[in-house]
């Protein structure tokens, strides 16, 4: 194991979207707060409360976990194909790092950045509007899973990519859809039966519906099994990654 | 006999219906400056990619130090540095920090890392550049940049593919200079090329490649002596009829009193012409030779030059 050169690339990864915290970390924050003043001022006093919680409540861990899951997705799928366009992906596929540690890497970077996200909207949300967090380490750990996962599956995503518009389009029609139809600004149980019944093979709504548990300790789902969810996707997109990477694809000819 | 520096093998690689390697066979031995001489498209970066791992060959071996390259490849690759062809373009750190990136990908932690990067951006005359984007550098200064980043981890073989391809006449000096002195710190050079003049003037020994094939190998002066057509100008003062006889074993045109002497090797050969013409009652009025160059062995080889 080459822990040195991982330790590096996870430094150069977590370092990338630092640099650029205006494009990485600042637009999270400022839309989930657009988000809680226009429903917390307006649309709160015509909607009347889901489960027994204010609306602007309900929504919150919803907006946790999309931008948990878009950040973590984006570093990993636009850092990757960043590498392979501008040439800079040889300097590490002719260094000794296995595609494992090269994956990894990637990983823990997607990770941070989906950490660091889903952790201040989180905190937005206990500063403005009294979020009531019930299960703090329920809801880092549900942070730090979906974190990975996306993390893993951004990496896919950027690996087989070959230019930006593949990889907006795999955003666009993808992964934005599954986070809207997740349930963040509504519970299935105000969908007709049809729409509910495709909610159970949305896995973004079990993550959606597990930290809203950990948070509010309401849910459409049981706590459990979107846990249990949370970690086979984690498991499943991780493997998937690593294989990948090793594997070359679209990487190496 | 010590393994060598680099040992490849009956390699192949297609693209797709594209053979881009027919059985290419290299031995480069420790210490040795070599270069790959070849027309665009010949297949130099694609043994140098199979070598470093950005390409999968089809057959054949590679070896680095007596260490496959597929098996062993943490071994293979932390013996190498590449100075790729295409620069790479990182916008995010500044260029010091990309090189203690650099070094850690190869397993140095920084405070090792820190005075050889200090020493590379001092002789590379990018001390004041330090922090500095890649963007913000000229073509020059990105091309040594290239070129601190492969000897960043101090490998033991440098590969370089056209290090000099788009660089101006007096940055193409410099790098030469450069590369000159990194060799004679023991290192081992494999130069690709398609500039003749490059890998006349540093290699020890080139292959000349050309359509995924290996044609000929040997050092710049045997394959010019072997392959090449140098000749010897005689300008006489008159041309006696006994000095037939004493020139009997040489390949000569005359024209009145001016004889050309086809030679492989004018430096051995200019001896032995005067020697016979002073048996003979002439005065050398004027001596001029024309040397072969690696060029014209290109040429002879291929049938083509090499920017065709």
């Amino acid at each position: 194991m080459n822990w040195v050169g991982l330790w590096t690339l996870t430094k150069r990864e977590v370092g990338r979207f630092f640099s650029v915290y205006r494009q990485t970390v600042l637009p999270g924050l400022i839309s989930s707060a657009l988000y809680i003043l226009i429903f917390g001022f307006t649309l709160e006093q015509r909607i009347s409360e889901i489960q027994g919680v204010s609306y602007t409540l309900f929504i919150l861990p919803g907006l946790i976990m999309m931008n948990t899951l878009t950040n973590a997705t984006s570093n990993t799928a636009s850092s990757m194909l960043q590498m392979k366009l501008l040439q800079q992906l040889p300097d590490l596929l002719t260094a000794p790092l296995s595609g494992f540690e090269i994956a990894l890497a990637y990983i823990v970077g997607g990770t941070v950045r989906g950490l660091v996200n889903g952790v201040l909207v989180l905190l937005l949300g206990v500063f403005l509007i009294d979020l009531p967090v019930t299960d703090p380490i329920g809801t880092l750990v549900f942070i730090f899973l979906v974190s990975w996962a996306f993390s893993s599956m951004g990496l896919v995503l950027g690996q087989l990519a070959e230019s930006w518009d593949q990889l907006a389009m795999m955003q666009n029609f993808f992964l934005t859809p599954l986070s809207f139809l997740g349930g963040i600004f509504y519970s299935i149980h105000m969908l007709p039966d049809w729409a509910q019944s495709l909610s159970f093979i949305n896995p973004v709504y079990y993550m959606i519906n597990g930290i809203r548990y950990t948070i509010l300790g309401i849910s459409d789902s049981s706590v459990m099994f979107s846990f249990w969810m949370a970690v086979f996707l984690t498991l499943i997109f991780t493997a998937t990654a690593i294989l990948l990477m090793q594997s070359g694809r679209k990487i190496k000819q | 006999m010590p393994d060598p520096a680099i040992h490849i093998a009956g390699l192949t690689k297609s693209y797709g219906d594209v053979q881009a390697l027919r059985g290419v066979d290299i031995s480069i031995a420790k210490g040795e400056f070599f270069g790959l001489l070849g027309p665009n498209g010949a297949g130099k970066t694609t043994i140098i990619n199979i070598l470093t791992g950005l390409v999968f060959k089809d057959n054949g071996s590679t070896s680095v130090f007596g260490r496959d390259t597929v098996t062993d490849y943490r071994f293979t690759r932390s013996k190498i540095g590449i100075a790729a062809q295409e620069l790479s373009v990182d916008w995010f750190f500044p260029i010091e920090k990309l090189l203690y990136f650099q070094a850690g990908y190869y397993g140095i932690e920084p405070k090792n890392a820190m005075n050889n990067i200090n020493d590379l951006l001092s002789r590379m005359g990018l001390e004041n550049k330090r922090g500095a984007r890649l963007r913000q550098l000229s073509g020059g200064m990105k091309r040594r940049f290239q070129l601190a980043k492969a000897l960043v981890h101090d490998p033991d073989i440098i590969i370089l593919d056209e290090p000099t391809a788009g660089v101006d006449v007096e940055l193409r000096r410099d790098l030469w200079q450069y590369l000159r002195d990194v060799h004679s710190n023991g290192k081992t050079i494999l130069l690709t090329t398609h500039y003749i003049e490059e890998a006349e003037m540093l290699c020890e020994n080139v292959a000349i490649i050309d359509e995924g094939k290996i044609l000929k190998e040997g050092s710049p002066k045997a394959l010019t002596q072997e392959l090449g057509k140098a000749g010897i100008t005689v300008q006489l003062n008159h041309t006696p009829a006994d000095l037939v006889q004493y020139l009997a074993g040489f390949t000569y045109t005359q024209e009145k009193n001016r004889l050309h002497f086809v030679v492989k090797d004018p430096d051995s050969a200019m001896p032995k012409i005067i020697h016979e013409l002073s048996k003979s009652d002439v005065h050398i009025q004027n001596i001029a030779t024309s040397s072969s160059s690696l060029e014209d062995v290109f040429l002879d080889i291929t049938g083509k030059g090499i920017n065709e």
